[in-house]
């Protein structure tokens, strides 16, 4: 490629330091983009930035509902982080965060009367169990039949979206209401205090417990390893006799379990009963956060809270800007493209020509 | 602008060079792949590039040929000086070049590879100007090739046809060629030399790259020497010997023939009774194979590849199923074991293509080092957690021992050269100490100090008391190594005979499916 006298050519290795600028440079873009569109719709895209700026950061209280947008982001981009390591696309922890959302309901439903930390122990076993399963199912049909499972996984979004919603019309719908939705959950399984006067909940500690454990997992255990291994070459990992079947299932099953937690600490932490809404598609941006977050937990974490503060600011500027919060959902959009442009760019570096 | 004027003494239009390349330097980072490179290319003359796997000869041809910039120096072609930018430049000032790994597209006829590289604009495709272009130049040098057939289906030796007729078609004065006999036969190499040959004799002006001498000698008219990125010398073919070609590309002196001591064989260590396997197409690829290695000894297989080679060793590591037969190892059945099952058994392998099936090219040094072992100790502790420091120190040892030239254990094995990923496969596979080593083609694509040291360790091997299968298509390889061996043909063991008293036109002929006299 010839422009000016400059030229693109392949790097043999993406260093840190560009994976991380090259993830500001997605965002940059992103926001251009948005001050565009902002202009386009009549607005003033300094005021409406600055209104998104104090909506997300310009407070402690501020701050806070950012944190408590970012939490779950943080679990799902995890899940996403722990299966694309493996390059096994999971589409699917929308549907996991809801197998671990339902979870806790049967599972305090079936057993009231248990104390706060041993309900606390039960019901997140349950969702993890549920979200692994619902993970696992998937990978089970690549492994044995070679089933895509960008496909399968999408597909169990529906079916549990669909299951749920025959659950809350009807078996597990709330006696007292006519709304789409449970009872309220034992006492026992509600967790929202963590930081009084905010409405962060025990979720936050999870997530940060659970980025631990992913790094853990992915560079100290022969698991990750294997998983790591395995999603950069599935072939030279089999001849070296790591097992597809096992290494698949697991991987998804895992990212499964860290999805279905996600569901779990938000309706024990915000909601306190089940219903319809209470993902507004965490689990897709999950994969915008994982891979702005390239695949590392730390990167997860500062790109759950950028996300965060993206949709949390965006009701500030909804408010005193008039731009709709869908721009939101714009704005993320083009990260997840800008990304992916940005991604191929990185492995390239800019050379001038010298004079022949 | 300097150096332009062109000594007046000599007739211009035959001393002039096709291409000159003056005082090239290219750097990447942390080496000089080019210091200071000038050679220059006759009209009509094959002029090989030889060194050592890293000595710089790719990078050479891929600036040659636009993938790459000059950090500084000159190139002229006809003795204007030209500016190469991308591929496409290289072609339209007249340069082509063909690859070690094609740049087919498989489900596309030969037709339609040619017309693919060449047609730049429209809808409509030439394809009879083209197939009448195509077919004059295969009868021009009585290249037989299916011009219709789908390029998957085409043997790699025939892929390589379509690759240089690709760059003839377009009409250029210099072809370069990346190491072209490396995916070839004895025969189809020499097929190859007599082609080019021809074509040299038609005007055409050929960079042959290459490590074996052997081949500079039958094919090149002057031959350019580099070694660590510098030009050691340009020298007439005629001049020179392999022994002091050899000394120039290494820097030292080389020893050829290893020599091979006899040693007693000892009990059977494995044995394959009539196995059978299918290839990816559902075709017989291995039809009732036995064979036995005992203690101290290297079976050699010989045949030209695609006989059903990389299905046996599939089948021997345990990633391909036999449909019948069994195999045992120190008298266990492991017909149907798991790869993973098979090494703690005794089982070491090499793998043809080391980047795909031996190695996580984007995994630093130290984890590749330990790939398929990393739940034993002491890389793992309770094969749960990966024991780091045991990791580095295995592999910096591993590095020492195997003398892989690596600026550390943690570097990205992709940046790593092929002598040396083959070092580091080995350094994997014999820290287990194998009863049973499976080696295919382990020094293709080997520069020669590499190919010695790798040949020496499987020599170690055999002292040491292992059982070794060689697969190799080099026919050399297996007569200097291997104490008996066995010819394969369409998927069957011709005959075993002994090394000794083997030659290489019985081989020939017997990898060729003739058996006495009859041919298969």
């Amino acid at each position: 490629m010839k422009l000016l006298g400059y030229r693109l050519e392949k790097r043999v290795e993406v260093s840190p330091l560009w994976q991380f600028l090259s993830a500001l440079l997605a965002l940059a873009i992103a926001f251009a983009v948005s001050a565009v569109l902002i202009a386009f719709a009549g607005a003033n895209v300094g005021e409406a930035f600055l209104a998104m700026a104090r909506g997300s950061v310009g407070s402690t209280s501020a701050f806070a509902e950012t944190i408590v947008q970012a939490t779950p982001l943080i679990l799902t981009g995890l899940a996403v982080t722990v299966a694309f390591r493996g390059r096994l696309w999971n589409i699917g922890a929308e549907g996991q965060f809801f197998a671990g959302a339902m979870a806790v309901f049967w599972a305090s439903a079936i057993l009231p009367n248990l104390p706060a930390l041993a309900m606390g122990m039960w019901v997140f076993s349950a969702a993890i169990l549920a979200g692994s399963i619902w993970g696992a199912i998937p990978a089970f049909l690549k492994a044995r039949f070679g089933s895509n499972e960008v496909i399968v996984t999408v597909m169990m979004n529906f079916i549990i979206h669909f299951i749920l919603s025959y659950l809350l019309s009807g078996p597990w719908q709330d006696p007292a209401s006519s709304f789409l939705q449970t009872a309220k959950f034992p006492a026992t399984a509600n967790f929202s205090r963590l930081i009084t006067g905010t409405r962060i909940h025990l979720g936050l500690g999870i997530a940060l417990v659970t980025a631990v454990v992913v790094w853990f997992l992915l560079w100290k255990t022969t698991l990750g390893y294997e998983i790591r291994a395995y999603g950069i070459n599935a072939l030279a990992s089999k001849f070296k006799g790591i097992p597809p079947m096992r290494t698949i299932i697991l991987t998804l099953a895992i990212s499964g379990a860290i999805a279905g937690l996600a569901g779990a600490s938000e309706v024990t932490g915000l909601h306190g009963r089940l219903r319809l809404d209470i993902s507004t598609g965490y689990g897709f941006t999950g994969i915008i956060v994982a891979l702005l977050g390239r695949l590392h937990p730390v990167g997860v974490i500062l790109a759950a809270i950028v996300m965060g503060a993206l949709v949390n600011g965006s009701l500030a500027m909804q408010i005193t800007s008039g731009v709709p919060i869908a721009m939101a959902f714009v704005i993320r959009g083009v990260v997840l493209v800008a990304l992916l442009t940005v991604e191929v760019l990185a492995q390239y570096r800019i050379r001038r020509h010298i004079d022949g | 602008m300097r150096n332009t004027t062109v000594s007046t003494d000599q007739p211009q239009a035959i001393h002039q060079p096709l291409l000159k390349i003056e005082n090239l330097t290219k750097r990447f980072p942390g080496v000089l792949a080019n210091d200071n490179v000038s050679i220059d290319v006759r009209h009509g003359e094959i002029h090989c590039l030889l060194g050592e796997n890293g000595a710089g000869k790719s990078t050479l041809s891929e600036t040659l040929y636009g993938t790459y910039l000059p950090d500084s120096g000159k190139i002229s072609f006809r003795g204007a000086p030209v500016e190469i930018s991308s591929p496409k430049d290289a072609i339209e000032v007249g340069i082509g070049m063909v690859h070690q790994h094609f740049v087919l597209v498989p489900p596309l006829s030969v037709i339609e590879n040619v017309i693919l590289g060449t047609q730049t604009s429209g809808l409509h495709m030439h394809t009879e100007t083209t197939r009448n272009r195509l077919a004059e130049l295969c009868d021009n040098y009585d290249v037989e090739l299916n011009l219709d057939a789908k390029v998957w289906h085409l043997s790699v030796g025939e892929q390589q046809w379509v690759e240089i007729l690709k760059a003839l078609y377009e009409g250029v004065d210099l072809l370069i060629l990346d190491e072209p006999t490396a995916v070839l036969t004895p025969q189809a190499s020499e097929r190859l030399f007599s082609v080019l040959k021809r074509m040299k004799d038609d005007g055409l002006s050929i960079i042959f790259i290459t490590h074996k001498l052997k081949e500079v000698m039958a094919v090149s008219d002057r031959v350019s020497v580099l070694r660590k990125g510098k030009l050691i010398a340009t020298v007439n073919t005629t001049d020179v010997s392999k022994q002091e070609l050899a000394n120039m590309m290494v820097g030292r002196d080389v020893m050829f023939t290893i020599q091979k001591e006899h040693t007693d064989v000892g009990k059977t260590v494995v044995e394959a009774r009539a196995l059978r396997a299918k290839n990816e197409r559902g075709e017989e690829a291995l039809i009732d194979v036995s064979f036995g290695i005992c203690q101290n000894e290297i079976l050699g297989l010989a045949g030209v590849s695609g006989n059903g080679q990389k299905e046996l060793f599939n089948v021997l590591v345990g990633v391909l199923e036999p449909t019948a037969g069994t195999l045992t190892l120190n008298g266990d059945d492991i017909t149907f074991a798991q790869p993973g099952a098979r090494m703690d058994a005794g089982l070491g392998s090499i793998p043809e293509d080391r980047i795909h099936e031996g190695l996580v090219m984007d995994f630093r040094v130290e984890e590749n080092v330990v790939l398929g072992i990393h739940r034993r100790e002491p890389y793992a502790r309770g094969k749960r957690l990966i024991d780091q420091d045991a990791i580095r120190r295995f592999a910096i040892e591993s590095i020492e021992k195997f003398e892989i030239a690596t600026p550390s254990a943690s570097q990205v094995s992709k940046t790593l050269s092929g002598g040396n990923l083959q070092k580091l496969i080995l350094a994997r596979e014999l820290s287990l100490s194998p009863a049973f080593l499976v080696a295919n083609q382990p020094t293709r694509g080997l520069d020669v100090g590499a190919t010695e040291y790798v040949r020496r360790r499987l020599l170690d091997q055999k002292k040491r008391g292992a059982a070794i299968l060689l697969i190799s298509e080099d026919l050399d390889e297996i007569l200097n190594l291997a104490d008996r061996i066995a010819v394969i043909f369409k998927g069957e063991i011709m005959e075993v005979i002994d090394a000794k008293e083997s030659t290489m036109e019985k081989l020939g002929l017997l990898m060729a499916g003739v058996q006495d006299g009859q041919a298969r």
